[in-house]
């Protein structure tokens, strides 16, 4: 069952970040926007941890290009703002963690 | 489906207000409607008549204002968060004898039961933070 | 939960931003208009639980204050973060509404529980 979308703007490691480490469940999707696209850069402590969440995992296109991340050939796949209002049309509800 | 928005996010740091008013605009584009916009917080900045955007940067007040005009969308900015941040309509500008009206047009300054309205009245409410 | 529930997510230290002020305005509108809402202190929010506040002495208002007035609005429970509660050392013996301690797992059942999620 698709339920949340977590919607995560803010830096690996913050609070925020941490906080919803600890709240994904394996039925959710997660989104990086803003700050919170760090956490889609290869070989980092970050994406380990996103990863092993075992969640379907997205970032907004525009805030991986600003950030200058290049996220192909890992676990997040990058979506534009229509594919944000997708997810959001999947998911029946959202929580933003920032 | 009928969605809504909460605004958090100042437009002047952070992507929050930008990617709101883009989520906007995409989620009208896929044929949903758009029930209102609640600003709370440093979000009512987007609402401020007088920002003067550098050219090669987004003025992201004229993109919400452009929005509200071609789909009719209410832009509803909290009243205390508008009034401790100066964003005052005429109304509120006379009530506290200010100068002016710092307001732009296309926003209403308005009540948090419009948040409850959005929240009773929508299928999605997708809140945008800093 | 009715389907029009919402659930209020507090994230946020009492003084550190205003978002522990905006959330408890918007909780107070919702419970104002009798709609029907929870709220969830997770994280850094547990600290806006800390008794003896004093917002005055530095010119706000005392959320702990604020958050006693929930009782009159029918919010009758509060949700907390067990960890964030435990690591922050709240007491919460004092608190006027039932409060009930949630694990993880707990607290992701109870965003499922609601029609709308609001993350402050």
């Amino acid at each position: 069952m698709t339920v949340i979308l977590h919607t995560l703007g803010a830096l690996p490691d913050s609070a925020a970040f941490n906080d919803c480490m600890r709240l994904c469940r394996q039925s959710d999707a997660l989104l990086l926007l803003g700050d919170g696209v760090y956490a889609a850069c290869p070989n980092t402590q970050a994406l380990y941890q996103l990863s092993a969440l075992g969640i379907e995992l997205y970032a907004l296109t525009e805030d991986l290009a600003a950030a200058g991340i290049h996220c192909e050939g890992t676990t997040v796949q990058p979506v534009d703002m229509d594919g944000f209002v997708e997810l959001t049309e999947r998911y029946s509800r959202q929580m933003a963690w920032y | 489906m009928k969605y809504s928005i909460l605004v958090m996010a100042s437009p002047t740091a952070g992507q929050g207000s930008a990617t709101a008013v883009s989520f906007a605009r995409s989620l009208l584009a896929r044929g949903h409607t758009l029930h209102n916009v609640f600003f709370q917080g440093d979000a009512v900045g987007n609402g401020l008549a007088n920002a003067i955007f550098p050219q090669d940067e987004r003025n992201l007040v004229g993109e919400w204002a452009a929005l509200a005009e071609q789909h009719k969308i209410e832009l509803i900015l909290c009243i205390s968060s508008a009034l401790r941040r100066g964003v005052l309509d005429k109304v509120e500008a006379h009530r506290y004898e200010r100068a002016a009206s710092t307001l732009h047009p296309a926003f209403t300054i308005g009540g948090l039961g419009q948040l409850v309205d959005a929240s009773a009245n929508s299928d999605r409410l997708i809140t945008f933070g800093h | 939960m009715t389907p029009q529930s919402v659930l209020f997510v507090l994230r946020h230290s009492p003084y550190g931003s205003d978002m522990a002020k905006s959330a408890i305005d918007a909780a107070l509108a919702f419970a104002a208009f009798e709609q029907p809402l929870n709220l969830l202190f997770l994280g850094d929010g547990v600290l806006q639980l800390m008794p003896g506040q004093d917002g005055k002495v530095i010119g706000r208002k005392t959320i702990y204050k604020q958050l006693l007035s929930l009782p009159m609005y029918d919010v009758e429970r509060i949700y907390v973060d067990r960890l964030a509660a435990q690591r922050h050392r709240i007491d919460l013996a004092a608190f006027p509404a039932s409060v009930e301690r949630v694990s993880e797992g707990e607290a992701h059942a109870l965003m499922c529980d609601h029609r709308h999620v609001l993350g402050f």
